[in-house]
C-alpha cells in the first residue's frame, strides 16, 4: 500500500541527519567535497520525502480521502498503549508537504550560504533532525508519536541557538529557550496523561470521537494541558520571551524555526484539538484572548525594535497570535490557511533579511503622534512590557530558592535519614569550629558565671562525647543537623505559615 | 592615556579632553551603508607600524599579525624563502641579527641562527605537565624532535659518533643533561615537576597560626594593592567586582544598553524612538529609566534614589558618578576608555557620530559621546550597587573595597582564588561554600572559617610562589635549548662548552623574539617575496612594450584605479591590442553630489576625505517628460509594494495578515527562482521590470544655470560652470599623462557591484566613490569632454582634443561583469560604428575576466568556458544564497604609479592598483604629488582594512556573514544583542594574502623624497611603515626600495624572470591559489583586434 509509505517520510531526514552526524562527527571531513556530499544528501532525503508525499496527496486526490495508518502498537501495558500511526488526512498531508519544500528550500539555501562555516556538518544535521521532528508532528497519529517530534524540534532549536557556542550570549539564550519550552512540555505531558486516564489512548482519531463522551472536566484538563504546549511552543504570552531571544543562530535556522516552520507548531496542535476545542468552550475564550493579547503585545513591542530580526520576529508573534485568536473564534479554517500563506512568507522574508537594508532604504513610517509621544508606553515597548523580568521575579527566581532549600534540606535530612553518606565536611571546618570554644566571653556577674560554667559543660560534653563513643556522637551530631535545619527553615516565612496552616487544620 | 589630566584642574575640561583621545582606540566604522575602507588602527597610525600593533595589542588583547604556524606553512610551501627570512632578520635593527653569541674553533654560533630556529620551530617554553607528557608519549628525552630535519638528525648523529655516543639515545639523552647541567638544574624528571614539591610544613601550633594569620594579612594586602592599583587602567570596576564575586555586572546591563543605544542611533529601522530622543541620548534615556521596571523586578537596591539624583548636565553625572565610585581623577581617562572599550563597535559608532554632527539626515538626533559615557557609568554603578549590597551589603565604591578587605584579608584571598584561578576540586567547594554563605546570611560574619579557607589555599600555592623566582627550570628554559641544540645540531659537549654569558645570550635571543618582533619579521619575509617578484616583472618588463608613436589608438578606455580592474584591461588589451587603457581614481576628478532620477536623496560621489561643493542631477532627456511622469509613477507604486512586502508584513496587524497571505504564493516563487535559477529569475525581474515600467532616457543636469552663486561645501552649487568643467577635464588628462595622440573614442568605466542578501554591499563598490557607484562620475566627465566650448578653453590652455574624439561614460559592474553605457544615443553618427565594435570587444573581454575571476570561486568548475564563466558570475549576483556574490579586493597587494608601458604585458593576478601617470609631463612632481594624496590614503586604508581583518577576523573584522543581523540601518550585529560589529566578514577574507600595500611609483627618487617630506600625512603612512614604498626609474629599469630606517636603497637581486605566456589564460588556467607574475607574448600595442 502507497500509505503504508508514510512512515518514510519522517525517516528519511532522519536517517540523513544520522548519517550526516555519523559521518561529520568523528572525522571531521573538511573541504568542499565534504560539503557538496553533506548538503547533497540532506537535500536528496527530503526530495525523497516531498515526493513521497506529493504522491500520497495525488493518490488521495484521485480516490478520496486516505485512512490513517497504523504499523501497530508501539508499547503496551494494561490499558495504556501507544500505537505507531499517522494520520493523512487534509491538513496532515498539506503541512508535511509544506514542511518538505520549505525546509528542502533552507536546506538548499544553506548549502551555499553556509560554505565553509566550521559548524556546516552540525549545522546540516541539525537542520535534517528538525525537518524529521516537523514531519513527526503533523504527521504523528497519536498524541505520543507528536511528543517525540515535539521534543525532537525543541532539541533541534536549542542546538543551533547555540550554534556559536563559542559566544556566551549564544548558550545563555538557547538554554533559557530550551527551559522555557520545558514547561510547555509539562502541559503536554499532563494532557497526554489525562487523556490516557479517560480515553485510553492519545489516538487523534479516539480523541475526536470520544470528546463528546467524557466529563467536561475531564476534556478540560487535556485541552489545558495541550494548549499550555501549544503557547509555549509558538511563543505566546507569557512564554513569549524565548523566542525573541532565539535569534542566535545562522541566518536559514533563524527563518525556519522562528519565522516558518516551529513556530506554526503550537497552531497545528490546536488545530488537531479541533474536535476536543469543540467541548471546552472556557478554553477557547482563554485561546481567543491570549492569542489577541499576544497578537497586540508583537504589535505593540514590534515598533521599536531597531534590528531586522528582531522587528521580524515580533511581526511573526502577531501573526501567530492572530492564528491563536481565529483558532479561539471558532474559525480553524481561516487559522490553517493563514498558517500555511504565513510560513510561506516569513521563510522568504527571514532568508532575505540581510538585504532588508536594501529593499526598504527608507525610515519607517513613524507611530501615530498620540502614541509616539508617550514616554512611558515607549520604556514599555522597548523594555518588552518587562514580561522577562516579571516571570523571572515571579517563577525563576522563586523556583530556584525553592530548589536550593530543597537540596539542603535533601542533603541535610534526607540523606541523613536515609544513611547515604552526606557532603563531606572538609577537616579545615571542624578546626575552625574548635577554636570557637575557646571564645566564650562574657561580661559582669553572669558573664563570669557563664565564663566559669562553659568550658565545664564543654568538658562534660566532651567526656560524653569521647566515652560514648561513635554511636552517641552520630546522634548528637545528627540532631544538631535536624535542628540547624528546622531552625533555618523557620526563618522563611513561607514554611513559618504553612505550619500555621497546618496547625489549624489539625485544629479543625 | 592619563596625560589628559596634566594640569587642568576643570573636571568638565578633563573629560571634554578624554573624549578626544576615544578616536585613537575606538574604531572608526562609518554607517554601513557608506562602507569606506579604512585602517582598522587608524588611531595607531602615528606610531611605526609594529609598534602600533604591539600598542593595539597591549590596549585591547588582539595580535595583529597572522598566526605564525601559517607562517611557517608558507615557509614550507615556498611562498617564503630562506634568504627573505634573512633578509628580513637583518632589517630588524634591534635583533642585531649579526651578533656572534658563541665563537669557538669548533663553531660560532649568531644570534641569526636562534632567531631562524626560533622562528621555524615552535621553542616556546612549556608547562611541566606538556613536558612530562612529551617525556612519556614521545619518549622526548630519548629521540630527536620530530620537526628536526633528517639532515641536522644525521649531521648531529656523526658528530657524536666521533665523540663516542653509542646511538640515538646516548646522543639525545647526553644533550638533555647538558641543556639542564649548563642552567643548573637537575635533568632528573621526578613527580614534583608536575605537582611541585610537597607544600613546607607550617605546624598546627600557636606560633604557626599566628605566622600564618601574619602572612595572610601581608598577602591580602598585597594583592588588594594590586587590584585597586588596576582600576582605571586596564580594568573598571566591573573587571574587579568579576575577580571579587565571579559575577559580571556588564551582562547585566549589556542589554538594556544595547537597546537604548541601537533606538537611539537607529536610522529608521524602528518606527518609534523615545520621545525625548531630540534631546540627547543622556536627557532620553533618563527620561525613560524612571519608567523602568526591570530593576526594581530585579531587586536592585536604591535605584530610584540614584536616578533622582542624577544632576541635569551628563557630564556633572559623569563627575560625580567617576567620584562616588571612588575613582581618581588621574585614572577618569583610563576609567571612561575602558567603559567604552567594554563594547568597542558601538561606542565606536556614537563616536563616529558625534563627530560629525551634520550626519545625512539625522540632525536632529544630537549624539554626543559625554551622554553615552554618563548613562554607561550610571549602569555600571547601579549594577555594582546591587552586587555590593548583596555580598558586602555596603555601597559600591573603592574605597568602600578597600575599607572592607582590609578588615577581612582572608576573605579577599580566598575569594581572589575561587575567581582567577583553579583551585583543586575540594578546595575550590569549600571557597565557594565560604561565598555561598557569606551571600545567604543577613550579618557580617567573623573570619575564622574564611582563614581557615585562606590558609589553605595558600598553602596549596606555595610552590607557586616559588616557582616565581627567577630561578631556571626544566620546563620553561631547558626545554627551549634542548630544541634549539637539535635543530642547530649541536651536541651535548658543545653546550657543555658555552659558559654563562653564551647561555644568557640564547635565552636574550628568546626574550628579543617576542610575539610581536616575530610577527613582523615573518610579515617582511613574506612581503619580500612577492615584492621582488614584482620587481622581477618590472624590471623584465621594462622596455618590452612600447606604443608605436605613429599608430593612433583605436579607443583609450579610462579605468578606475582599482585592482579588480587590472584583469579587465589585461584582457581588453589582449582582446584588441589597439586600445589603451589608463587608470585613474574612480571619480575622475569630478567630486560631486549626485542625485539620479530614482533617488530620493543626493550622495557625495567622490573619495571620503574631500566634500564635494557641487551638486548633479539626472534629468529626463528633453521631450521625455511624459514618459517621466509615467515611470515616476510607476516607480512609486513600486516603492509602495515594496514597502508592503517587506515592513507591513511585520508591522501592524491585519493589514500585515493581509500582506502576508496575499503575498506568499509570491514570495514562494521568488524564493524558488532565487535560489534555484538565479540568473534566469534576475532576467525575468528586470524584463519584467521593463515591460512595467519603461526606461526613461535622461541626461545630466551639469551646467551651472547660476555660475555667479559660489560653490561651497556647505551650499552645493547646482552644475559647474564652464571654468570648472575644463578645469576638471584638464585636470584628470594631465594627471593620467593624456595629453596628446587621442583616440576617436574614449570610454570612462566607473564600477560598482550588485549582489542580492549582502549587508555589506558598499563594501564592494567604488572606493574612490565613498562606497558608491562611480558610473555618474564617468558620465558627467564624458558629458564635460564632449562640449565644443569646453574644448576650445581647452585649446586655449595648450590641450587639443581632436574634433573626432567623442567620450563616453560607462560603468563596469564587477559582479557580473557587464558593462552600462551611458548617452549613447548622443554619440555622434560617425563614432557609431566604432562604438559597437567597442561595445563587443568589452563584452568579450567581460567574459575572459570572468574566466579568470571564476578560478577562484570555490562552486565554479575550473574548467569553466569563457561563456559559462559569465553566466557564473551573473548568477552569484543574483542568488539569494550567495555570500560571496564576488571577492571585492581580496589579494590586493600592489599599486603600480606610472606610465602603463610599464605593466602593459604582464599579468598581476588582479592584484595591483593601476594608477596612470607619466613621470616625463611632471618633472617637479606636482601632479605625483596630487596622486599620491588621493591614492596613498585609498590604497592604503583598503589594504589595511583587509590585512587586519584577515590576520584577526574575530577581534578585527566582524567574522562570519551567516550570524549577522542588520541594526538601524548602520551596521550589524551577531544575533540580537551583541555589540556592533566592524571590519570585514569572514567571506570577504578567505583568501586574501595579508601583506602591507607595495607602491611602486615611476619616478626619480628626489622627486619621490621631496613629496614624502613636503606632506604630513604621507610621511605619516610611509614613514611609519604603513606602506610600502617603491621608485621605478622612469628612463631605466633600476628600481629602488625606500625604508623608513635607512632610506632608498637600489634593489638588486638576481631573480629568476618571470616566465612568458601566450596568453593569460595560459597561465591562470587550473589554478586556484594566488599566482605569480607572469610575461604575456599578446597584447603588443598597436597590433589590431581580433573581434569575433
Amino acid at each position: 500500500m502507497l500509505t503504508d509509505l508514510i512512515a518514510l517520510v519522517p525517516l528519511f531526514p532522519l536517517l540523513a541527519a544520522l548519517l550526516i552526524a555519523l559521518y561529520a562527527l568523528p572525522g571531521r571531513p573538511r573541504g568542499d567535497a565534504a560539503e557538496r556530499l553533506t548538503a547533497r544528501g540532506a537535500l536528496f532525503a527530503v526530495t525523497l520525502a516531498f515526493a513521497l508525499l506529493a504522491a500520497l496527496i495525488v493518490s488521495a486526490l484521485i480516490f478520496g480521502p486516505l485512512k490513517p495508518v497504523n504499523f501497530g502498537t508501539w508499547f503496551a501495558a494494561g490499558a495504556i498503549e501507544i500505537r505507531l500511526s499517522f494520520v493523512l488526512d487534509g491538513l496532515s498531508l498539506t503541512a508535511a508537504l509544506g514542511v518538505a519544500v520549505i525546509g528542502w528550500l533552507t536546506l538548499f539555501f544553506s548549502a551555499q550560504y553556509m560554505h565553509r562555516e566550521p559548524g556546516f556538518h552540525r549545522f546540516f544535521a541539525v537542520l535534517c533532525l528538525f525537518l524529521a521532528a516537523m514531519l513527526f508532528i503533523v504527521l504523528a497519529g497519536n498524541a505520543v508519536l507528536m511528543f517525540i517530534g515535539w521534543e525532537l524540534s525543541g532539541l533541534a532549536s536549542f542546538l543551533l541557538i547555540g550554534y556559536a557556542h563559542e559566544r556566551a550570549t549564544a548558550t545563555r539564550n538557547a538554554v533559557r529557550a530550551f527551559v522555557t519550552n520545558r514547561i510547555g512540555d509539562a502541559g503536554f505531558l499532563l494532557g497526554l496523561a489525562i487523556a490516557y486516564r479517560y480515553l485510553g489512548n492519545t489516538e487523534w482519531i479516539t480523541i475526536a470521537a470520544g470528546a463528546g463522551a467524557i466529563s467536561h472536566l475531564a476534556v478540560g484538563v487535556v485541552v489545558f494541558g495541550f494548549v499550555v504546549a501549544a503557547m509555549a511552543k509558538s511563543a505566546q504570552l507569557p512564554f513569549t520571551p524565548w523566542i525573541a531571544r532565539a535569534l542566535e543562530g545562522p541566518t536559514p535556522s533563524s527563518a525556519i524555526f522562528y519565522g516558518s516552520l516551529m513556530i506554526h507548531a503550537g497552531v497545528y496542535l490546536c488545530l488537531r484539538l479541533e474536535p476536543l476545542l469543540a467541548h471546552a468552550p472556557v478554553i477557547m475564550g482563554l485561546l481567543a484572548a491570549i492569542g489577541l493579547l499576544t497578537a497586540l503585545y508583537g504589535w505593540f513591542v514590534g515598533l521599536t525594535q531597531s534590528d531586522v530580526k528582531s522587528a521580524l520576529i515580533f511581526g511573526t508573534i502577531t501573526q501567530v497570535g492572530l492564528m491563536f485568536l481565529w483558532i479561539g473564534l471558532g474559525a480553524f479554517d481561516l487559522a490553517a490557511w493563514h498558517l500555511g500563506l504565513h510560513a510561506m512568507f516569513r521563510a522568504y522574508q527571514f532568508l532575505a533579511a540581510p538585504s532588508y537594508m536594501h529593499h526598504t532604504g527608507t525610515p519607517a513610517r513613524p507611530v501615530p503622534r498620540w502614541l509616539g509621544r508617550r514616554q512611558a508606553l515607549y520604556t514599555a515597548a522597548l523594555e518588552r512590557l518587562w514580561v522577562e523580568a516579571f516571570t523571572d521575579a515571579t517563577v525563576t527566581r522563586p523556583a530556584q530558592v525553592l530548589a536550593a532549600e530543597m537540596r539542603s534540606f535533601d542533603d541535610q535530612v534526607v540523606s541523613r535519614l536515609a544513611g547515604t553518606p552526606a557532603e563531606q565536611h572538609a577537616p579545615e571546618d571542624e578546626a575552625a569550629s574548635k577554636g570557637v570554644q575557646d571564645d566564650v566571653r562574657g561580661h559582669g556577674l553572669a558573664g563570669a558565671i557563664l565564663e566559669w560554667i562553659a568550658p565545664r559543660l564543654h568538658r562534660v560534653e566532651q567526656r560524653l562525647l569521647l566515652t560514648g563513643g561513635a554511636g552517641v556522637q552520630r546522634t548528637f551530631r545528627a540532631l544538631g543537623g535536624y535542628l540547624e535545619v528546622v531552625e533555618r527553615l523557620l526563618e522563611r516565612p513561607r514554611y513559618l505559615i504553612l505550619i500555621i496552616v497546618i496547625a489549624l487544620a489539625a485544629a479543625l | 592615556m592619563s596625560h589628559a589630566a596634566d594640569n587642568v584642574t576643570d573636571p568638565r575640561e578633563i573629560l571634554r579632553r578624554i573624549v578626544a583621545t576615544l578616536e585613537h582606540v575606538l574604531p572608526a566604522q562609518a554607517s554601513i551603508r557608506d562602507f569606506v575602507h579604512h585602517n582598522t588602527l587608524h588611531g595607531f597610525q602615528h606610531l611605526p607600524f609594529p609598534e602600533a600593533l604591539a600598542g593595539a595589542r597591549r590596549l585591547t588583547g588582539a595580535s595583529a599579525w597572522l598566526p605564525e604556524a601559517r607562517f611557517r606553512d608558507f615557509f614550507h610551501a615556498g611562498r617564503i624563502l630562506e634568504e627573505d627570512l634573512q633578509t628580513s632578520l637583518s632589517a630588524v635593527s634591534m635583533l642585531a641579527a649579526d651578533e656572534v653569541i658563541v665563537d669557538q674553533p669548533a663553531f660560532t654560533l649568531r644570534r641569526r641562527d636562534v632567531y631562524r630556529t626560533a622562528l621555524l620551530h615552535p621553542l616556546r617554553p612549556v608547562t611541566a605537565a606538556t613536558l612530562a607528557w612529551q617525556v612519556t608519549e614521545h619518549e622526548a628525552l630519548t629521540h630527536f624532535q620530530a620537526d628536526v630535519s633528517r639532515e641536522m638528525q644525521q649531521l648531529l648523529r656523526e658528530r657524536t659518533r666521533r665523540q663516542g655516543a653509542a646511538n640515538v639515545h646516548a646522543t639525545i639523552e647526553d644533550l638533555w643533561r647538558a641543556c639542564c647541567e649548563s642552567i643548573g638544574v637537575s635533568p632528573e624528571l621526578s613527580d614534583d615537576s608536575i605537582s611541585g614539591p610537597a607544600p613546607p610544613d607550617t605546624g598546627h601550633d600557636e606560633a604557626g597560626a599566628l605566622w600564618q594569620t601574619r602572612l595572610i594579612r601581608k598577602e591580602a594586602m598585597r594583592l588588594l594593592d594590586a587590584l585597586t592599583a588596576r582600576v582605571g587602567d586596564p580594568w573598571t570596576l566591573r573587571d574587579l567586582l568579576m575577580v571579587l564575586t565571579g559575577e559580571d555586572i556588564f551582562e547585566q546591563t549589556r542589554e538594556h544598553l544595547i537597546r537604548h543605544v541601537a533606538s537611539h542611533l537607529d536610522e529608521g529601522l524602528a518606527a518609534w524612538h523615545n520621545p525625548a530622543r531630540k534631546r540627547g541620548f543622556y536627557t532620553a534615556w533618563r527620561a525613560s529609566a524612571g519608567d523602568e521596571n526591570t530593576w526594581a523586578l530585579s531587586d536592585l537596591p536604591e535605584w530610584r534614589q540614584h536616578l533622582e539624583r542624577l544632576p541635569e548636565d551628563p557630564l556633572e553625572t559623569i563627575a560625580q558618578e567617576l567620584q562616588l565610585l571612588g575613582v581618581k581623577p588621574v585614572r577618569w581617562a583610563g576609567y571612561l576608555q575602558r567603559l567604552a572599550l567594554e563594547l568597542p563597535g558601538w561606542s565606536g559608532m556614537f563616536l563616529w557620530r558625534h563627530q560629525r554632527p551634520d550626519y545625512n539626515g539625522q540632525r536632529d538626533v544630537p549624539v554626543n559621546m559625554i551622554d553615552y559615557l554618563a548613562v554607561r557609568l550610571v549602569l555600571e554603578r547601579i549594577h555594582a550597587q546591587g552586587l555590593c549590597r548583596r555580598h558586602w551589603r555596603m555601597e559600591a565604591s573603592l574605597p568602600m573595597l578597600r575599607w572592607h578587605f582590609r578588615r577581612h584579608p582572608a576573605e579577599l584571598i580566598v575569594r581572589h582564588a575561587l575567581f582567577t584561578t583553579s583551585l583543586p576540586e575540594a578546595l575550590h567547594w569549600q571557597a565557594q561554600k565560604r561565598v555561598m554563605r557569606a551571600l545567604a546570611s543577613a550579618r557580617e560574619e567573623n573570619d575564622r572559617r574564611w582563614i581557615a579557607t585562606a590558609q589553605r589555599i595558600l598553602t596549596h600555592r606555595a610552590p607557586v610562589t616559588d616557582a616565581a623566582s627567577p630561578r631556571r627550570s626544566r620546563h620553561e628554559h631547558a626545554w627551549p635549548l634542548f630544541r634549539l641544540a637539535q635543530h642547530l645540531g649541536l651536541t651535548g659537549s658543545e653546550i657543555r662548552s658555552l659558559d654563562t654569558a653564551a647561555i644568557n645570550a640564547i635565552f636574550e635571543c628568546f626574550d628579543r623574539l617576542d610575539p610581536d618582533t616575530a610577527g613582523n619579521v615573518w610579515l617582511c619575509a613574506y612581503e619580500g617575496n612577492y615584492r621582488d617578484q614584482i620587481f622581477a616583472t618590472l624590471k623584465a618588463n621594462h622596455g618590452r612594450v612600447e606604443w608605436p608613436t605613429q599608430i593612433r589608438p583605436r579607443a583609450q578606455l579610462v579605468f578606475c584605479m582599482d585592482d579588480r580592474e587590472e584583469g579587465m584591461r589585461r584582457h581588453v588589451e589582449e582582446v584588441a591590442p589597439d586600445i589603451q587603457t589608463l587608470g585613474a581614481a574612480g571619480f575622475f576628478g569630478v567630486a560631486m553630489n549626485w542625485r539620479g532620477l530614482d533617488d530620493l536623496s543626493s550622495a557625495a560621489l567622490c573619495p571620503v576625505v574631500v566634500t564635494p561643493a557641487h551638486a548633479i542631477s539626472e534629468v529626463p532627456a528633453p521631450g521625455k517628460e511624459l514618459s517621466q511622469q509615467l515611470h515616476q509613477r510607476r516607480l512609486d507604486w513600486r516603492r509602495r509594494l515594496r514597502e508592503l512586502a517587506h515592513r507591513t508584513s511585520h508591522r501592524g496587524l491585519l493589514g500585515a495578515t493581509a500582506t502576508t497571505v496575499l503575498g506568499a504564493p509570491l514570495a514562494l516563487l521568488v524564493l524558488m527562482g532565487r535560489l534555484l535559477a538565479p540568473r534566469s529569475t534576475g532576467h525575468l525581474v528586470r524584463k519584467l521590470l521593463m515591460t512595467f515600467d519603461p526606461c526613461v532616457s535622461t541626461r545630466v543636469a551639469f551646467k551651472a544655470v547660476d555660475a555667479a552663486t559660489p560653490a561651497t561645501p556647505e551650499h552645493p552649487r547646482a552644475g559647474f560652470t564652464d571654468a570648472e568643467q575644463a578645469e576638471r577635464v584638464r585636470g584628470l588628462l594631465r594627471t593620467m599623462g593624456l595629453t596628446s595622440r587621442f583616440a576617436p573614442l574614449v570610454v570612462l568605466l566607473g564600477h560598482g557591484s550588485s549582489s542580492e542578501n549582502n549587508p555589506h554591499l558598499a563594501a564592494y563598490d567604488c572606493g574612490a566613490c565613498s562606497g558608491r557607484h562611480g558610473g555618474p562620475n564617468a558620465r558627467v566627465f564624458a558629458a564635460m569632454a564632449n562640449r565644443p566650448e569646453i574644448r576650445v578653453r581647452l585649446a586655449e590652455q595648450g590641450l587639443s582634443i581632436p574634433y573626432d574624439t567623442w567620450f563616453i561614460g560607462a560603468e563596469h559592474n564587477t559582479g557580473d561583469d557587464s558593462i552600462l553605457w551611458y548617452d549613447e544615443d548622443l554619440v555622434p553618427e560617425e563614432a557609431r560604428a566604432r562604438a559597437t565594435e567597442l561595445k563587443m570587444i568589452l563584452a568579450r573581454a567581460g567574459r575572459a575576466h570572468a574566466q579568470e575571476r571564476c578560478r577562484r570561486f570555490a562552486t565554479a568548475s575550473p574548467r569553466l568556458s569563457p561563456e559559462r564563466a559569465v553566466r557564473h558570475v551573473a548568477g552569484r549576483v543574483h542568488d539569494l544564497s550567495q555570500a560571496r556574490p564576488e571577492l571585492g579586493h581580496v589579494t590586493n597587494a600592489c599599486a603600480i604609479i606610472g606610465r602603463r608601458d610599464v605593466t602593459r604585458g604582464a599579468f598581476f593576478d588582479r592584484r595591483a592598483f593601476l594608477v596612470s601617470y607619466d613621470p616625463m609631463q611632471d618633472p617637479e612632481g606636482d601632479i605625483l604629488e596630487n596622486i599620491l594624496l588621493a591614492v596613498g590614503p585609498v590604497g592604503a586604508g583598503i589594504s589595511l582594512e583587509y590585512y587586519f581583518s584577515t590576520v584577526n577576523n574575530e577581534r578585527l573584522g566582524c567574522s562570519t556573514k551567516v550570524m549577522h543581523n542588520i541594526t538601524g540601518f548602520l551596521g550589524v550585529q551577531e544575533g540580537t544583542s551583541s555589540d556592533l560589529r566592524t571590519g570585514l566578514p569572514q567571506q570577504m577574507i578567505e583568501i586574501h594574502e595579508a601583506m602591507r600595500l607595495l607602491i611602486v611609483i615611476e619616478a626619480d627618487t628626489g622627486v619621490i623624497s621631496r613629496l614624502i617630506e613636503r606632506q604630513p600625512s604621507l610621511r605619516e603612512l610611509i614613514g611609519n611603515g604603513w606602506v610600502q614604498v617603491a621608485a621605478k626609474d622612469p628612463r631605466s629599469s633600476r628600481i629602488d626600495v625606500f625604508s623608513p630606517e635607512h632610506g632608498w636603497q637600489n634593489w638588486q637581486k638576481e631573480i629568476e624572470a618571470p616566465p612568458v605566456v601566450a596568453r593569460s589564460a595560459d597561465w591562470f588556467t587550473r589554478h586556484r591559489e594566488a599566482l605569480p607574475p607572469a610575461l604575456l607574448e599578446q597584447g603588443r600595442p598597436g597590433e589590431h583586434a581580433n573581434v569575433d
